[in-house]
């Protein structure tokens, strides 16, 4: 997912996207199931809702889940984590004192949060809520129920919206304006901020039929999600485009001098980049060029945002085929169902396309009228990547239409899964 | 230090030339073998020259001049030279390919000066019977010529910095209070209605950015970053849009033509204009590619709500490139607006122009920025019908001073630059407004078989 291709991101589809996927219904499931196996167990509730944003950010919510990660393997417990981000584990007894180690270091993580510091202050509830099931059974079923059935609200509502004709379906406006006074300083900030923390990978997966994701290549960005929470919190961001336009242009630069930096494996692998047209013509990018092996470079996918590629077709044909004699491939970035009609793949001569998934998709035609399956059919379908992929429905769409590259939360998730499986298999082998 | 002589030729100048100019002349003795390469980068067109274009030919180049221990330089004007010993031919002339397949948009590289010389590189054996006393002629001109360059570039002005985000707020503060009327311009579009007549199809209303770049922030280049200036267009519009509907003339135009981005038409700005003109003249709005694959969801509202209300939708700044690597009927607009350039008349793009033509129908097509006889004819030769630019202008105002009254009074020149202002001294010079705002018939001009 690339800063760029984040752009007309609503605060409704944020939600969305940082919502893992129903942890809510495999709560319930599994408390239903225990309903006979009460004895022995117990559960603790971590609010992570109530922390603040900047410390509620998807790595944490990611690091603070996979401390019971070791535990889930050992067969002990399960964790599951809520579209609220609050995190429950149940576990037997037996492992009680591992929790609590855990919670001690969850404590640690978040020490400096007012929802720590001041816990148990006023009305503040506590951090942590104990049930032991045995006992408390009905009031954590009561709990799992409540919170599913708001999720589902939520989906329904979603779905609503989503069904709606596009027209009525423009970015909803929140939060105040991005001004260029706010830009500045931002510009300001990320001259000398470590973004080295914000750098994230995600894969492209190949997905075929029902086999797990196969990963092909990971893509490399800084997340505007964490960067907008703690430079610019109430701002939306979609809300002047082409300044957020200069700002990923920023962004991409500062990925490039941070990959030239860091003389780590953080370029190892298949990787790809979010580049401008400007960018790949300048030194930092020859200086790149220069660092990666040269062996590598078959692999390497440099994404270019629709809007650059237009902005100066001569500068791009020009940059593209350099690209191509020094062994990238191209991707163009950002395509969404309504852009689709302009970009003729063959004709740009690029390699790769990330249409953007949405689910407006499913009713099957694009605005010219042609079906997508007749586009992916002329792309090519190894060179269509489905992106922001963040439920199952969109894989299901996608592969119905031959796409066979998907990216996105979901993926990761999918890819979590049958790592988190194989390992599973490896050690009851053992 | 050397104080410089006033007047005199004061201390060496180091440039690359002088010191390709060196080592031609330290290789004197021992020439056997050596030859030069002289690239001629400055004869593209200069968006194709630009410091990215110019830092990765430098690039290809490197391996295989490194390769015959070669030494190379880059001169002020973009050229580059490199020198080599023994090298083989073919590993260079395939380098050198490399490097044209990568300006092959350019006319250097397709054009053919019917000379059989090579315009985009020129080869000089060093050797006894070879081309050296030639070649070391080159480097004096050149040494000559940068010693000019660099004097002259003192004398110069410094060159306007690009604006940033942090300007940027600030020109937009100064925008929100300026008059800009005084910075629109006008410019007809005309149509060959029938063999031999001629009528404005619309007049265009737009802002002459070289004025509003003097007005607004004459030390800082408003174009130096795209995205910023998008911005800034987009607040531009609106301003327009407000001085447009206050703007009185003596005739409306049949239709109103005006640039602007989707966000605009979306705007109170724009219905304001709408109902400033209704029932008097038509509106067609012209869109940029560019705005359009930005919010391409936009786009497909705005030119619905556009026909709905009876507007026309234009594309504007087509060219042979945009035509080639787009299907530009996907627009699906009323009419494409495509720059001339003489480019098309050669090549790879002389195609893709005919294609283009005949997929999209003359009659859907304006070539714009005609500045010449020659760009009529061609168009009038592929079966375009609708015209736009200078060589328009000049026929319209030719026009005009032939039934003024007043036009014995004028030059054509004035006559020309009146035309194209809507107020400001310009316009109140003419004593004959009403001409200014007529929209006549005149005679078509004629293709001359080419």
């Amino acid at each position: 997912m690339s800063p760029t291709f984040e752009r007309p991101i609503t605060e409704q589809q944020k939600e969305i996207a940082q919502r893992l996927p129903a942890g809510e219904n495999l709560l319930l499931d599994y408390l239903h199931k225990l309903e006979r196996h009460r004895r022995g167990r117990r559960a603790v509730l971590a609010r992570l809702s109530s922390l603040q944003a900047v410390n509620r950010r998807e790595h944490h919510i990611r690091i603070a889940s996979s401390t019971f990660e070791p535990m889930v393997k050992q067969l002990k417990g399960q964790v599951f984590t809520l579209s609220n981000c609050d995190l429950i584990f149940v576990f037997k007894e037996i492992a009680l004192h591992e929790v609590e180690s855990v919670i001690v270091k969850l404590r640690f993580m978040f020490n400096e949060d007012p929802a720590l510091t001041d816990e148990g202050v006023g009305n503040r509830p506590s951090f942590f809520d104990w049930f032991l099931l045995e006992r408390d059974y009905d009031s954590l079923l009561h709990l799992a129920q409540r919170m599913a059935s708001d999720e589902e609200q939520r989906r329904s509502q979603e779905q609503m919206n989503s069904n709606k004709p596009i027209a009525h379906r423009r970015p909803v406006r929140r939060g105040e304006a991005l001004t260029t006074e706010m830009l500045a300083k931002l510009e300001d900030a990320l001259a000398s901020a470590d973004l080295a923390n914000m750098l994230r990978r995600q894969a492209v997966c190949a997905i075929v039929g029902n086999t797990p994701p196969q990963p092909v290549f990971n893509e490399l960005f800084i997340s505007i999600a964490d960067l907008r929470e703690t430079l610019l919190p109430k701002v939306n961001l979609a809300s002047s485009p082409w300044l957020f336009q200069q700002l990923t242009e920023t962004l991409d630069r500062r990925i490039l001098s941070l990959l030239n930096k860091h003389d780590d494996r953080t370029v190892d692998g298949d990787i790809s980049i979010n580049l401008n047209v400007q960018t790949l013509l300048a030194p930092e990018f020859l200086v790149f060029d220069d660092n990666i092996k040269a062996s590598m470079r078959g692999t390497m996918v440099l994404e270019l945002q629709k809007v650059d590629i237009f902005a100066d077709l001569g500068a791009f044909l020009f940059a593209r085929d350099f690209a191509h004699d020094r062994g990238y491939r191209i991707c163009i970035d950002g395509v969404n169902m309504e852009s689709l009609p302009f970009v003729d793949r063959v004709r740009l001569g690029i390699d790769l396309v990330k249409i953007v998934w949405d689910s407006a998709m499913m009713d099957g035609t694009l605005p010219n009228g042609e079906t997508i399956e007749t586009y992916v059919d002329r792309c090519g379908p190894s060179r269509s990547i489905l992106c922001r992929c963040d439920a199952q429905d969109a894989v299901d769409f996608g592969q119905s239409m031959g796409i066979t590259l998907f990216q996105g939360r979901h993926v990761e998730n999918m890819l979590a899964a049958a790592t988190a499986a194989k390992r599973g298999i490896l050690s009851r082998r053992r | 230090m050397n104080i410089p002589v006033p007047g005199g030729d004061g201390p060496e100048i180091v440039t690359q030339e002088s010191l390709l100019l060196g080592a031609a002349e330290r290789i004197s003795r021992i020439r056997d073998g050596r030859v030069a390469v002289h690239i001629h980068l400055s004869r593209l067109r200069p968006q194709n020259r630009q410091d990215g274009h110019v830092r990765i030919a430098l690039r290809m180049l490197e391996p295989i001049v490194n390769a015959y221990r070669g030494q190379m330089f880059l001169l002020g004007t973009s050229d580059i030279v490199f020198m080599m010993k023994d090298p083989y031919v073919t590993d260079v002339e395939n380098m050198i390919y490399k490097l044209r397949a990568l300006f092959s948009k350019d006319p250097l590289t397709f054009q053919d000066g019917g000379d059989g010389q090579d315009k985009f590189c020129t080869w000089y054996e060093l050797g006894e019977s070879g081309d050296y006393e030639e070649f070391l002629q080159v480097a004096r001109a050149a040494t000559a010529a940068a010693r000019k360059r660099v004097r002259e570039k003192d004398a110069a002005p410094a060159e306007r910095r690009s604006i940033d985000s942090k300007i940027l707020g600030e020109v937009l503060t100064r925008l929100a209070t300026m008059d800009v009327s005084k910075l629109i311009r006008r410019q007809a579009a005309m149509v060959i209605a029938k063999e031999t007549q001629a009528v404005v199809l619309f007049q265009e209303f737009f802002v002459a950015m070289a004025e509003l770049q003097r007005v607004l922030a004459p030390d800082i280049n408003l174009m130096g970053n795209r995205w910023l200036f998008q911005h800034l267009s987009q607040t531009l519009d609106l301003r327009v849009l407000g001085a447009l509907t206050g703007m009185k003339l003596r005739a409306q135009p049949n239709v109103y033509s005006l640039n602007l981005n989707i966000s605009a038409v979306g705007d109170r700005a724009f219905e304001q204009f709408e109902t400033h003109v209704k029932g008097q003249a038509g509106i067609s709005v012209e869109m940029q590619i560019l705005d359009i694959l930005g919010d391409s969801r936009g786009f497909y509202a705005t030119r619905q709500t556009l026909r709905d209300r009876g507007h026309m939708v234009t594309i504007d700044g087509l060219n042979e490139l945009t035509m080639q690597f787009l299907d530009i009927t996907q627009f699906d607009a009323d009419l494409y607006k495509v720059t001339w350039s003489p480019d098309m008349t050669e090549g790879e793009h002389a195609l893709t122009m005919s294609k283009a033509v005949a997929t999209i129908g003359g009659d859907k097509i304006l070539l714009a920025r005609c500045d010449s006889e020659a760009a009529i004819g061609w168009g009038l030769n592929r079966g375009i019908k609708r015209f736009q630019g200078r060589y328009i202008d000049t026929m319209l105002a030719a026009f005009t001073m032939q039934s003024c009254d007043k036009a014995s009074a004028c030059t054509l020149a004035q006559c020309t630059n009146r035309h194209a202002v809507i107020a400001g001294p310009l316009r109140s010079e003419c004593g004959n407004n009403d001409m200014l705002d007529s929209s006549p018939v005149m005679r078509a001009p004629r293709a001359r078989s080419q």
